[in-house]
Parts: C-alpha cells; structure tokens; sequence
C-alpha cells in the first residue's frame, strides 16, 4: 500500500508542534526552579535535608515507609523472642495493657492525600504551566506517532527516526504519570529536557521520510516486538534520568551539605530518588523481557533462529544483564546505592548504544535503522 | 529477580532468615578460619576434612550474592566482543576478511575464542559458574519458602505501634470477640492465620499473605535454568541446513542433498526428515516510485512439498516470516536471485548443455549477480564461461551495469574459455568459480546477450544461446526441539518476574485490650508490615483494611469521637457475633 502523504506531512506539523510545546515546557519548569515561590511544605518542614516540598506530606509518608525494612524487623524479632518462653506470659499479658494505654486511637482516618491534580494546582503557576505544556506536547506527539502509522499504514516505528519518536512519547507519557502520581514536577526540566533533545536529534540527524517496510519487517510481530521495546525504552529513558539526579542528590548528601543549593533544595530525595528510580525499572524490566522474547520468537519465524547472537540481540542481551545487575546490586550489601545506580546508568548507556551505534554501524540482521 | 538474596529478609525471625548478607560472611569467614587452622596444624590428618572445608568454602563464596553479581558483569562483558568481532557461526566470510586484514592480530583473537564468543570455552565458563550459583542459591530458597508455607505466621508482636504501619480503633465487643472477627475478615482476604496457643495469651491474631511474590523469584530463576536446558536440547538434537534451489527443481531432505549441514551433537544424516519439495516458482516485487524505489515489497516461493515419500503432495507459498513447518521442522526463505539459462552447441552442432546455473547477486540493491557456465561435454575442448547478470541491463560509459532488482532488461556478459575445467581432479569445485590455470581465454572481450540471442564461439567452438533465465530461492531447512521448551520457561520467566514484582509480602497483626474495667468494650490495634513492597501501595491496602476491620466489626468509628445512642451500639454488637462464632467454629485455636 503506498504511503499516504497528506497524513504524513501531517504528523510532521504535529511532532514540530509537539517539540515547540515541550521546549516552552522545559521553560516553564525551569522557570518553577528560576522563579517559583518558596514552597509552604517547603517552609513547614524547615530542617527538611532535600526538597520534601516537591513531595506533599501524604506521598513522603508513603515513600519514606516503604523501606522501613530495619524497624520492622527489629520490632518482629523482638516480639517472637520475647514470648517464646511461658515466663513471659505474664510480661506480655501486662505489656499489652499498657499497650493498650497507650495506643493512641485515631480518632478521625488519616486525611486521604490530596489529589496529585490538586497538589499541581497548589504548586504554582509556573509548575502549572509547565504540566499542562507537557500535556499538550504529549497530546500533539500522540497524534504525531497515530498519523504516521495512518500515514504508513503499520505500526510507526520501523526505523530509527519514528522508533525514536514513538519512544520519546513514551517517555513522556510515563513521565506525566509519574509527575501526577509522586508529584515529581521538580524532574520536569531534566526529563522533558532529555525529551526534547532526543526528539531534536531525531528531526535533524535521523529524519526518514514515510516509507514502507522491506519485507522482513512486514510481521505482526512488529507491533509487539518493537511496541514492547519502545515502551521498555521510554521507561528506562525516565529510570535514567531519575538515576543520574540520584547521584546528584546522593553527592550532595554524602558531604553533608544541608539544603544545598537551589537544585537540591528542589529535587526529591535520595530515598525518594532511589525508590522512584527502582519502580521504573522494575516496571520497565519486564517489559523488556518481554521485547526480547517476542523478537526471539519473531526472529525463529523471519530467520529460522530464535536466537543467534546477532550484534542487537547481543546488545540487548547485554542491557537485560546490566539491569538484572541494578537489580541485584540494590538487594547486596556495599553495592546499593550510588554503585547500583552506576550500574543502572551503564544499562541505559548499553541500551542507547544498541539503539544508535550497533543498530546503524555493525552490519547485522537489525539494520532496519534507515539512517544513511 | 531483585532480591532472591535479598536482605530485605532480614526483617524474618530467625527460623526464615535469608542469608542476611553480613551473616553469611561471617559464616564464611568461621569456616575459612577453621579450615586454615586445620592447615596449619597436621596436615595429612587434617586432609579430608580441610578438602570439604575448602570445598564448602567454595561454595558458599561461589553461591554469594556478590560472585553472581560479577559473573553477571562478566557476562555482559564477555558479549561485547561477539557483537564487534565477525563471527564464525553468523558470517564466516567476514571472519576470513578480518584475518586477511589483520594477519597479525587476527590468530591472538581466535587463541581466545574470539571468532567463536558464544562458544568459547571461557564464554561457557561464565554462564555455567552463574548457573551453578543460581541453582546453589535457589535450591535452598525453594525448600525454605516450602518450609514456610507448612509454618503459621510468627506471634503479633506487644506493640504494634512501632510497626511502620499501625492504626487503633475502639469497638463495643470484648477483647476475645474483637480480635475473633478480624480473624474472620482476614481469613475472608485469604491471608493466612496464627491464633494464640492454648497456654499462650491471648487476645492477638497474626496473618501473613503473599508467599507468591517469593514463589515468583525462584519461578523466574528456575525458568532461566530451564531456558540454558532448552537451548542446550536444541544445539544436541536440532540442525540446520542450506540448500540453493532453482525453479523447477526437486530436492529431498537427504545428506546428499543439501548444500550446507550443520548437525547437532548427536544427530546423524539419518535423523533428517524425510520430506520432499519442489521450487515451483519464485516472485519478488519491488516499489517502482518515491524514495523506496528498488526496495523490495514481498518476497514469494511457491512450493510444492510432501512430508514424506508417497505422500500426497501440497502447495505452500514461503515467505519471509511465514516458514513452511512439516512435521516440526521448518524451511525458511533466506535469499533469492537469478540463474540465467544457457544452451551450448558444441563444433559438432550437439547440444552439450541446457541448464540454468544460479548466479550470486554482487549488489543486493541492484542484483547484479557473478555466476560461471561449465560444459564439460564439449568437443573438442571442454568450455566454461565467466558471466555477469543484469536484470535491468544500463550500459554507461561501456560499462554493463543493472538499474534496478526487477528484471526489466535483462542481460547477461560472458567471457569465454577452452579447456580442462578441472573437473577429474578429484578435488572438490565451487560451482561458483571457474578454475582457469588449464584454459585459454578464447574471446578477447566480454559479449554481451539478451534473452534469445546467441554467440558464436571463435574457431568453430560451436556457439551458446542465452535463452532466459530463471530465478532461484536460497532454502534454510532447521529443526530445533528446544524451541517450545524456550518459549515456555521463558514465558514463566516473564510470569515469575511479574509474580515477585507485584505481590508483596505482608503481615497484619491485631491486638485487642480491654478499654473499660467492665470488659464489654476494647480497643483493638492493628500493626501492618510489607516485607518487599518493590511496586508500593501497602499503605493504601493497609488504610483500607483497617477500615474494613473496624466498619467490619459494625461499629462506626465515629463511636469513639461522638459515641452514639445505645441502641445502635446494639443492634451492630449483635450483627458482629456472627462471624466471631463462625470462626471459632472452624478454626479453634489454629
């Protein structure tokens, strides 16, 4: 079927239009950390080390229990040992009354957090501003991605420029989520900024015009293959960008700096960092299993072989082992941290690599990129 | 995946502790004092025991977390070289290349395997250390966590108020009563209970749910373990195969027929199936406008096939990404081009030749092809032919060169030699290539022929026609039984890692105490305690339970902020009795 070119030139003006919006929303954001006003969280929690303002008092509270392992396991292992003999029977009996005594009785449920909209509409105009550019972006590099598939009449993404540009939507639809979810708008200039450099590379450096797809390529298994990688990708994308603030605010940490500059005043926490950071991936892991899987059973069906170590299934097996290595790092002694976090950022470094060394340098079965 | 080592098992009591990370090495370092000791002191007498000591040393260095983690770095290291470095398996001929380019370096590289990364000894010692600590790891784990399934959760602790979670509400029961009827409603969300025991005090109920987050990690784990089996099934029982195959022709599954073998360990010629296919036509298109011109848009085999001999014979068309499967095992369409047809009359005016030899495309964007002619038959002098093929001949500046994939034009150029091709030598022959060093070049320049058009040959030779040509399909022929073994255990991979990420471990505990002297009304606390809650959310599963205990219970909360009349307090008392005496039923004392 031939190319529809209307629709094409079509999605071209949108993924414009969308990277003129997020350029004024990277604006905005920095514009939140330029000239924002002081944060009332900000002002409450006073001796707060990180920007806690970022985070309302209702999601800290929920970011900061969940790794609330050590306490946990001190107040369990306490408890089993201590009735373990029937001469404690008694103790236990008396502890409980004064537990009872204790105990304070909630009289009113805690108050349910705000909602993440609302916590946008407190945090002022210029966060505002650059929540509704980004979501106006995002809508325009939607309708980008949808009518270039309309246009090619296939999934949009078989190669480089509109995988890029399929990815980069991704990105930052996952990031919208999670700017609502964990209030994260502080991110919003480091992530939308990235954003909007991948995207400006891809318009200029890699722009491919609509075309059909050799026949390798015309599978089913396009959509899910690549759709699994181009989700995976994005993710990992905001993991990255989420892993190298880490380091930042980890740095700023381990010399004690206090509140730090206006950055680090800022940004979530390091804890905050560190699980956000961690939930990306463990989101984006599977998913990327997932990718590779699909393209193994893919490859048996367009090259006889599910797999046979061709330079981007190498590269990909590679990323899969960098990240199953954050992953393990974060769960060994000495390695969480800052080093686990190096190691996330190695990941995406092999992944970037994949995607635009392997893929456009190293003749292989993967060089679909189109790049010339 | 994240912690099947995890520390975050600190937080069991000692019968489920998981090799917290520092109590592990300081086992390690106790057993590596002893057995030095043991060394120091009489070595003969020491001998066995330190061998064991040593061996359990190993062991427990090469299940630690901290060796998988370098062995999995060492892993994605040592793949680096497989995707820069030409490969055996993929591109023999880019491997030539690279020794021919780098005569000096090359032979070092292929010392270390280099050429051959996946299957380098040094390769294989990775994977199977990682796999070997995997299993020393995940062994133990699967019995701990069956151990655990047999075992109640561990006794609420005394204040739950210094879990990370708690919450206390007030309630028109006695203590007995109340904390009976959060058993109820726990039981209901399938958590798994502890009561009191009989001379224990009571007053407490602990439950634990989530045990498949745990059972995910080592699903995810084995299911590795069994993806390295089915790969390992595929290279000792599958095989591939090559075979070039021009339209018309017939080929059978055979030793002797196939171009290329590339047999598993312990698989025979006699292991092939025994199928039979015939090339009935080949077609490849191409997009004729825009930027794509020259691109191809499909390819298509059309085949006719049998599985096995007598068997009635099917159509099929072979694409790219649809094989054709008989009887699991699959011929796959890998390359295509075309095998011009030539007929030679030889001096006596016999026709010594009529056949289609296939031509190697030179341009995979043009298919401009090399091929070779030989006519053994030939009087008096045997002849063979070196030819380019063009499917869309342009001749620009006196060169002969293709415009396009598709055959348009098509043309061929020969150069024409007399001869012995060599052939009795006994040594085996390309069909690709022409040896030369017994032949004479009997034209001077190349000629060219369009279809139909003849040559005559210098010195009464005879003369060859260039009659059309034909196209040909380059045929992969694989059988891999590890293949669906693959596909499963990877898809329980992906469920496993799914299972780990997701579920959560978590305790509830609940404690009820007497809130007045007359022992009708009490306050119950409830202690929460998510063990692994990698996705979050605990707080929010935490917050809703306790409303469902204390809204459960039928006794407003608002009853401790503004109590209301009695007879409401009443008529709700009654209603929770239900369920109270309902589980005491069923589960006296657990």
């Amino acid at each position: 079927m031939s190319v529809n070119q209307s629709m094409a030139s079509l999605s071209g003006d949108f993924l414009i239009a969308a990277l003129m919006i997020y350029s004024a929303s990277v604006i905005a954001f920095a514009g939140d950390f330029a000239f924002g006003r002081p944060r009332r969280a900000a002002a409450k929690a006073g001796t707060g080390l990180t920007g806690t303002a970022l985070i309302d008092t209702g999601e800290e509270r929920e970011l900061a229990t969940v790794g609330a392992g050590a306490d946990a396991a001190s107040a369990d292992g306490v408890t089993v040992d201590g009735s373990a003999t029937p001469a404690d029977k008694a103790r236990s009996q008396a502890a409980e009354l004064a537990d009872a005594a204790r105990a304070k009785v909630v009289a009113s449920p805690p108050a349910p957090p705000a909602s993440g909209w609302q916590a946008i509409g407190q945090a002022g105009a210029w966060v505002r501003a650059g929540v509704v550019l980004s979501a106006l972006g995002a809508t325009a590099h939607l309708v980008a991605v949808v009518t270039r598939g309309l246009a090619v009449h296939r999934a949009p993404w078989g190669n480089m420029y509109e995988f890029v540009t399929a990815l980069t939507c991704v990105a930052t639809l996952f990031f919208l989520y999670v700017l609502i979810r964990y209030r994260a708008w502080a991110l919003g200039v480091f992530v939308m900024g990235a954003v909007v450099l991948a995207l400006g590379l891809a318009e200029t450096v890699i722009y491919t015009a609509a075309g059909p797809l050799v026949p390798a390529l015309q599978s089913y298994w396009l959509s899910i293959h690549v759709t699994a990688m181009t989700l995976a990708t994005g993710v990992f994308f905001v993991a990255a960008v989420l892993g190298a603030l880490y380091l930042i605010a980890e740095r700023y940490r381990a010399r004690g700096a206090g509140r730090g500059n206006g950055l680090i005043a800022r940004i979530p926490s390091a804890d905050q960092l560190d699980k956000l950071t961690y939930r990306t991936v463990i989101f984006g892991f599977p998913v990327w299993t997932f990718g590779v899987i699909a393209g193994a059973i893919w490859a048996d069906q367009a090259w006889g072989r599910y797999w046979g170590w061709d330079p981007v299934e190498t590269w990909a097996f590679i990323t899969w082992v960098l990240y199953a290595c954050y992953l393990h790092a974060r769960a060994t002694a000495g390695w969480r941290g800052r080093r686990a976090h190096y190691i996330q950022l190695i990941g995406f470094v092999s992944l970037v690599t994949n995607m635009l060394v392997v893929q456009v340098f190293i003749t292989g079965m993967h060089s679909y990129a189109g790049v010339s | 995946m994240t912690d099947i080592r995890a520390p975050q098992d600190a937080a069991e009591d000692e019968s489920q502790l998981a090799f917290p990370e520092d109590g592990r090495n300081a086992v390690q370092a106790s057993a590596a004092a002893a057995t030095a000791t043991a060394d120091d002191g009489d070595g003969a007498g020491a001998g066995p025991a330190a061998g064991w000591g040593w061996f359990r040393w190993a062991w427990r260095q090469l299940t630690s977390m901290r060796t998988a983690l370098v062995l999995l770095f060492l892993l994605a290291l040592g793949s680096v070289p497989g995707s820069i470095l030409p490969q055996q398996g993929q591109d023999p001929a880019a491997v030539q290349n690279y020794f021919n380019s780098h005569p000096a370096l090359a032979p070092w590289l292929n010392h270390l395997g280099l050429f051959n990364t996946f299957a380098a000894p040094w390769f294989a010692a990775i994977y199977l250390l990682l796999f070997a600590s995997l299993v020393g790891c995940v062994v133990p784990r699967t019995f701990r966590l069956a151990g655990q399934a047999r075992m109640p959760p561990p006794r609420a602790p005394r204040n739950l108020g210094r879990l990370p979670h708690s919450e206390s509400y007030a309630v028109a029961l006695p203590p007995v009563q109340a904390v009976a009827a959060a058993a109820a409603i726990l039981r209901g969300k399938r958590f798994r209970l502890r009561h009191p025991a009989a001379d224990e005090a009571g007053g407490w109920v602990s439950a634990e749910k989530g045990y498949l987050r745990e059972a995910g990690n080592l699903l995810f784990h084995l299911a590795l373990l069994g993806v390295l089996v089915s790969v390992a099934i595929g290279g000792l029982f599958g095989y591939k195969a090559d075979k070039l195959i021009v339209e018309g022709q017939t080929f059978s599954d055979t030793l002797t027929a196939l171009d290329e073998f590339h047999p598993g360990r312990l698989v025979t010629g006699s292991d092939l199936a025994p199928f039979q296919l015939t090339l009935k036509q080949f077609s490849a298109s191409y997009y004729t406008s825009g930027e794509s011109r020259g691109q191809p848009s499909s390819f298509d085999a059309r085949v006719s096939y049998s599985s096995s001999p007598g068997a009635p014979s099917r159509p099929y068309d072979i694409r790219i990404n649809q094989p054709l499967n008989v009887d699991s095992v699959k011929v796959y369409l890998i390359g295509h081009g075309y095998a011009p047809e030539f007929t030679v009359t030889d001096a006596a005016g016999k026709v010594v030749y009529d056949e289609a030899p296939p031509f190697i495309p030179a341009n995979t964007g043009t298919f401009l092809s090399d091929g070779v002619v030989k006519v053994p038959d030939a009087a008096p002098d045997q002849l063979g032919f070196i030819g380019v093929f063009v499917p869309t001949g342009v001749t620009a500046g006196g060169i002969l060169d293709s415009a396009f994939p598709a055959p348009y034009n098509p043309a061929v150029s020969l150069l024409g030699y007399a001869g012995d091709l060599g052939l009795n030598s006994g040594l085996a022959q390309s069909v690709f290539q022409l040896d030369t060093s017994a032949m004479t070049k009997i034209t001077s320049r190349p000629f060219l022929l369009q279809p139909g058009q003849s040559f005559t040959l210098p010195g009464g030779r005879g003369k060859i026609t260039f009659t059309g040509y034909k196209q040909w399909a380059s045929l992969a022929v694989t059988y891999d039984p590890g293949q669906v073994p693959a596909l499963i255990c990877g898809m329980l991979a992906i469920a496993g890692l799914l299972l780990s990420f997701l579920v959560r471990r978590r305790r509830v505990f609940v404690r009820a105490v007497p809130a007045a002297a007359d022992g009708e009304r009490s306050v119950v606390t409830v202690g929460g305690l998510a063990r692994t809650d990698a996705s979050g959310g605990f707080e929010d599963e935490f917050t809703e339970l306790v409303a469902q205990l204390s809204s459960g219970e039928a006794t407003p909360r608002s009853i401790i902020r503004a109590p209301r009349g009695a007879p409401d307090g009443k008529a709700t008392t009654s209603g929770a009795q239900q369920p109270a005496s309902h589980d005491s039923k069923t589960d006296p004392g657990a």
